[in-house]
């Protein structure tokens, strides 16, 4: 089914928008300005979407290259990533699948896949038969929570995220944007591993992230 | 797939996995216990939106003046969208069929103990043993204890010890210390994947004819 016919153009809304549930008036569609470019550069190879999508999403790529603390970083991989994710983004918009994740979040799992892949290729002489890509097949099923319920969950952890407590906030900049595992950023904060999990669980909480503790090792 | 499995990935672990942070071995068993478990795949989905958060946070820099041409010089043949049909189901995850095919599994599997078949994988990383497991219908492991840390994750069938019941899906984490003794379900063999990060010692009086077998052999 096409989404993009469906959807209203005049409804196009930047998601600096604090409030966009009242907006968003059908659990049907996905209305944010980036979601329904990335649609239609996936159904229409629209080219003038592509670059609005490019203008907004490549000085972020760019940062968000620059914030890792990786090994393997080089200077030009800000600019690097900026190519391969942009032009994965062309190239897989048709897969896009607005029911299951905004264009943010879809662009942001490309970015993260594209970053790690690029970093290892620097710092590892190993040959790798995986990319982090593989590790991202998921089966496709039938809506996995409703798209309202998405909505809900984005705009919980926006407007909490900025609310969460230094410490806590520190420790997911590190894991999220510089790269490191749990136990370095516990080795680089001085803190006990269970010290920096437990921040972890208690901003998850916050950001209603996580739904059950029913999870067991 | 279904959402059955009993046992999951605690959220710090999917939340590494998620920010791309868990080493390799960890999150081939992840990216497995993932395909199985829509549960988590969900907690994956909303770890994501915290990832996407953060990066549309990061601050921007501004690109090279040739970036948008580069880009745009590149723009061809774009990928069809898979028609739903087209996707072939496999019963394994996808990152454990693709290392299967790279290590010719069929032709690689070893004989552990009468009961037991192992397979090793090539992972480019050696700080864990990455293999599949195959346990015959009721056969017995021999008892064991763990030096290192494992990751267990059952692919097919299902197998038990002393605690519980594990089935498709399950994703186990055997701490240093940890003794037991895994049994093949009756009807059927059991195939699992595991990430081991240190040789296991063998705690029955046959110890010593196994430990050569088990030893951890990272090619």
């Amino acid at each position: 089914m096409s989404l993009v016919t469906s959807l209203p153009t005049n409804q196009a809304i930047p998601r600096t928008n604090g409030d966009r549930v009242a907006v968003f008036k059908s659990a049907e569609k996905r209305s944010d300005q980036w979601s329904q470019l990335l649609i239609s550069v996936g159904e229409n190879r629209d080219r003038q979407a592509f670059a609005q999508l490019f203008r907004h999403f490549g000085p972020l790529l760019k940062g968000f290259a620059h914030a890792s603390r990786n090994e393997g970083w080089f200077p030009g991989l800000g600019d690097d990533l900026v190519q391969e994710v942009m032009i994965k983004v062309w190239n897989k918009a048709a897969g896009y699948n607005a029911e299951k994740a905004s264009a943010t979040t879809w662009i942001y799992t490309v970015a993260r896949n594209c970053r790690i892949d690029m970093l290892r290729r620097k710092s590892n002489t190993q040959h790798l038969p995986l990319e982090n890509e593989d590790f991202w097949h998921e089966p496709d099923e039938e809506t996995p929570i409703s798209l309202l319920q998405q909505k809900r969950s984005e705009d919980k952890v926006q407007s909490s995220l900025a609310q969460l407590p230094k410490e806590q906030d520190e420790i997911l900049r590190k894991v999220y944007l510089e790269g490191k595992s749990h136990a370095e950023a516990s080795a680089e904060l001085g803190l006990p591993l269970g010290t920096v999990k437990s921040r972890v669980r208690l901003a998850l909480q916050k950001m209603q992230v996580i739904v059950s503790t029913e999870s067991q090792e | 797939m279904n959402n059955t499995s009993q046992f999951h990935p605690d959220e710090t672990m999917l939340l590494e996995f998620s920010a791309g942070t868990l080493a390799t071995a960890p999150s081939i068993c992840v990216s497995a216990h993932l395909h199985f478990c829509s549960k988590c795949r969900n907690q994956l989905l909303r770890l994501d939106q915290v990832g996407a958060q953060l990066m549309s946070e990061a601050k921007p820099l501004e690109l090279e003046d040739d970036a948008f041409d580069a880009v745009m010089a590149n723009l061809d043949n774009p990928e069809q969208a898979p028609a739903k049909s087209d996707v072939k189901v496999s019963r394994f995850p996808f990152s454990v069929d693709k290392l299967m095919k790279n290590n010719l599994v069929s032709q690689t599997w070893k004989r552990l103990s009468g009961s037991v078949d192992v397979a090793r994988f090539e992972t480019g990383q050696d700080e864990f043993e990455v293999a599949l497991h195959k346990i015959c219908a009721g056969g017995k492991t021999p008892k064991h204890d763990h030096q290192g840390l494992e990751y267990t994750v059952v692919l097919k069938g299902s197998f038990s010890d002393e605690n519980a019941v594990y089935r498709e899906g399950d994703f186990l984490i055997r701490e240093p210390g940890d003794v037991h003794q895994p049994m093949g379900a009756q009807n059927g063999e059991c195939i699992c994947l595991s990430a081991l990060s240190a040789p296991i010692k063998l705690t029955n009086p046959l110890g010593f004819l196994m430990k050569p077998w088990l030893r951890i052999n990272p090619m």
